[in-house]
């Protein structure tokens, strides 16, 4: 008896250093020790100080059709937007026209969820928007949220037609569509042909920092009555 | 208030500064790649009471044996309760220990001269900045200058307790990093032509048993540190070993080669983008004020020259041979801007002293102290602003903020894994991608890092699996939808996917409801 009592904390020890674990169907198994690769210890990393790059995707865009008659809506349309005071640039620069990477062609909206809004001044069949929101650096903009509205407070007729917020972080819903890398040739968003005369387009932040940019906006579509 | 009082105040007040701008809210910026791989590095130290010299990364020991007690009063042994903060406050003190060491230059330098070098050195943004960085330049820069102290306090003094700490220093200052034989070459060409250009006697001879006092005790503080303290005899040959990977590393630059102005352009004046502008253009000009001063005799008048013509001739050496090596980082500046920041010093004690009325004296101190307070104010904004924005001249290679939000994924993941933390990690990226993710997920009991998508075998059920972008499609083909992707910001134009098994991803969001 003496042995037994000696024998049992010797074997729970045993069993304790070695892994061996007894499962309910009586077969013998043992933890899966794992020997996961270690990190190579490298130099310092290149330096990337943001010049005019432009990101090497492999592949163009591929032709994106539009009924005829579609012209751009939005060039020099009012902007409004969450952030009254810019930290950098003007709300007008979402539709001016200008699509530079460079400095001076982007308006940037502090931290935090951003909208800005842009004012086609009609009711038009929309079929096509395009966003630029920095593209002289690789970078992915957090939840990308475009929707449509005939009311300029976005209360009532409101139609979402691009959200990629799959963690609903800006507490509009989850999205499913997916996170994009910024590159040169902007994101290009299909509308659908749906009818709005208002268009405005969240983010929150991104990969690089937390404020929010806009290049510029485009807006294509065909007068409703046509 | 007399003059002592006034350099003891002032001077105390510089101190101050000097704590205030290198110990507050260290944990801000996020571990560069760099610091993550000494942080690791002296885990291992930390741990296991293992260390072995690599004559290839990591520098040398000094860093790693002198953050052991920092780490014993925070966190014990344990590698994972060790913090940012800890770690930092190594050369944050060592920083701050700079500014005392000018002290020791009395006699060589003016009172007024002395206080300035330390005020220049308190709140420039250059020296702040590094001594929040846990790598080896803060304490390269202490050592190097405690060389020049000690020596200066042996030539005045002749003692053998001056001896061995200049022994001491040198061989401190070899065990922390290797180059440091540049800025000893340049400390012993500054010593020869201060000797020529000084015409002033040499006073009581140099003992030959204070030499080999000096010798010896650098020579036994190198032995001790590259040898782990006897355990790995042969670090001492691999340290020697290592001029050939180093100074390969300073001729073949890569990407971190840059054309010779690359230091003067960054410290006269720097804007990146929308940016402000950066400048301690301040410093430099005093610096070439302090220089010409060296060798005005009216104005040293019995004053010894011999310090201040040393330091000149360091400082020019150095500024110059670190300027044409093409391998360069902001952070190797710091060996050669210590001696520029004394010369600065000199330059706005020699100012004060040669205006020759009150309104000129007052005149002069208002513009060296709106100088001073653009300094701090450059600091303050490179340090608690710009910190980790690619603005700041001093951020190189910085990780970004955004990272954090990766690290913080990944825990709010294995908060809901039945493992937790021994929740399996698969990290897939390109060697100099995967860090400081080491640092970060040190509490993780399986994490594997893979260069190549083939070799880290199966993925279809690994929580979460770290990639780099161009990897993206090679990994996500093994997926077949099972896991939810997300993209974050490693470095400016670097990010990482993180693709989170969509069970896991599913019960994170109803959590979060």
């Amino acid at each position: 008896m003496f042995l037994i009592f000696l024998a049992l904390p010797l074997l729970f020890l045993f069993v304790w250093d070695t892994g061996i674990a007894f499962q309910d169907n009586g077969q013998e198994k043992v933890v899966l020790e794992l020997k996961l690769p270690k990190p190579m210890f490298v130099g310092t990393p290149r330096n990337i100080r943001s010049a005019n790059l432009e990101r090497v995707t492999g592949k163009k865009r591929g032709p994106f059709y539009v009924p005829e008659g579609t012209e751009l809506l939005s060039l020099n349309k009012p902007v409004t937007g969450s952030d009254t005071a810019p930290v950098i640039g003007e709300l007008e620069f979402v539709t001016d026209g200008e699509k530079s990477g460079e400095e001076g062609y982007f308006v940037e909206l502090g931290p935090m969820v951003q909208w800005v809004q842009i004012d086609l001044e009609d009711t038009y069949s929309l079929h096509a928007i395009l966003i630029w929101h920095y593209h002289s650096q690789a970078r992915v903009y957090r939840d990308v949220i475009v929707q449509v509205s005939e009311d300029p407070d976005f209360i009532t007729g409101v139609q979402t037609i691009y959200n990629n917020d799959h963690d609903n972080s800006s507490g509009l819903g989850i999205g499913k569509d997916k996170e994009y890398i910024e590159v040169n040739e902007g994101r290009l968003i299909d509308p659908r042909g749906v009818k709005a005369r208002y268009v405005r387009l969240f983010s929150r932040g991104n990969t690089s920092n937390d404020m929010n940019h806009y290049v510029e906006v485009e807006v294509y579509g065909t007068p409703v009555n046509e | 208030m007399n003059k002592k009082a006034a350099f003891t105040a002032l001077f105390l007040l510089a101190v101050c500064a000097a704590i205030l701008f290198r110990v507050v809210r260290l944990d801000l910026r996020p571990m560069h790649h760099d610091e993550a791989n000494q942080a690791v590095k002296f885990g291992e130290l930390l741990e296991k009471g293992e260390y072995r010299y690599d004559p290839i990364e990591h520098h040398g020991p000094s860093l790693y044996y002198i953050s052991l007690p920092f780490a014993w009063i925070s966190s014990g042994k344990s590698f994972v309760a060790l913090d940012e903060v800890t770690l930092r406050l190594v050369p944050a003190l060592f920083g701050v220990g700079i500014v005392l060491l000018l002290l020791l230059l009395k006699d060589g330098f003016s009172g007024s001269a002395i206080l300035f070098s330390g005020i220049f050195a308190a709140v420039s943004p250059l020296m702040v900045f590094y001594s929040r960085f846990y790598i080896q330049e803060t304490l390269l820069v202490f050592f190097l200058l405690g060389v020049i102290a000690a020596s200066w306090r042996y030539h005045l003094s002749r003692t053998w307790g001056w001896a061995a700490a200049t022994g001491i220093f040198i061989g401190l200052a070899y065990a922390t990093k290797e180059t440091c034989v540049i800025a000893f070459g340049a400390l012993f060409m500054g010593l020869l032509l201060a000797r020529l250009f000084t015409k002033e006697p040499l006073g009581e001879k140099p003992r030959l048993v204070h030499g080999f006092i000096l010798i010896g005790s650098a020579a036994l503080v190198a032995f001790l540190l590259f040898s782990s303290f006897f355990q790995n005899p042969k670090g001492i040959v691999d340290s020697i070993l290592s001029f050939q990977s180093y100074f390969g590393k300073a001729g073949e630059a890569g990407f971190h080669s840059y054309p010779w102005p690359y230091y003067l352009k960054m410290l006269i004046f720097s804007r990146y983008g929308s940016g402000p502008v950066w400048s301690e253009a301040l410093i430099l000009v005093l610096a070439v004020i302090g220089s010409v001063a060296a060798f005005n005799s009216n104005w040293l008048k019995d004053r010894s020259p011999l310090l201040m013509r040393f330091v000149f001739f360091f400082t020019f050496i150095a500024t110059a041979v670190y300027s044409l090596i093409p391998y360069k980082t902001p952070w190797n500046m710091l060996p050669f801007f210590i001696g520029i920041i004394l010369l600065a010093g000199n330059g706005a004690a020699f100012l004060l002293d040669r205006s020759k009325n009150m309104a000129a004296w007052s005149l002069v101190l208002a513009i060296l102290g709106v100088g001073v307070f653009h300094l701090g104010y450059q600091a303050h904004a490179a340090n608690f602003r710009y910190y980790a924005d690619s603005r700041n001249p001093y951020v190189y290679a910085q990780t970004s903020t955004d990272f954090l939000n990766l690290v913080k994924r990944v825990e709010d993941i294995a908060r809901i894994h039945p493992d937790h933390k021994g929740m399996l990690i698969k990290v897939i990226t390109h060697a100099d991608e995967a860090w400081p993710l080491p640092w970060y997920l040190r509490g993780f009991t399986r994490v594997g890092y893979w260069q190549d998508v083939d070799e880290a075998g199966t993925l279809e059920d690994v929580p979460v699996v770290i990639s780099s972008i161009d990897l993206m499609e090679k990994i996500q083909a093994k997926f077949q939808e099972t896991h939810q992707g997300e993209f974050f910001g490693l470095r400016p134009e670097v990010l990482l996917a993180v693709h989170i098994r969509m069970d896991l991803w599913k019960k994170f969001l109803e959590n979060r409801r």
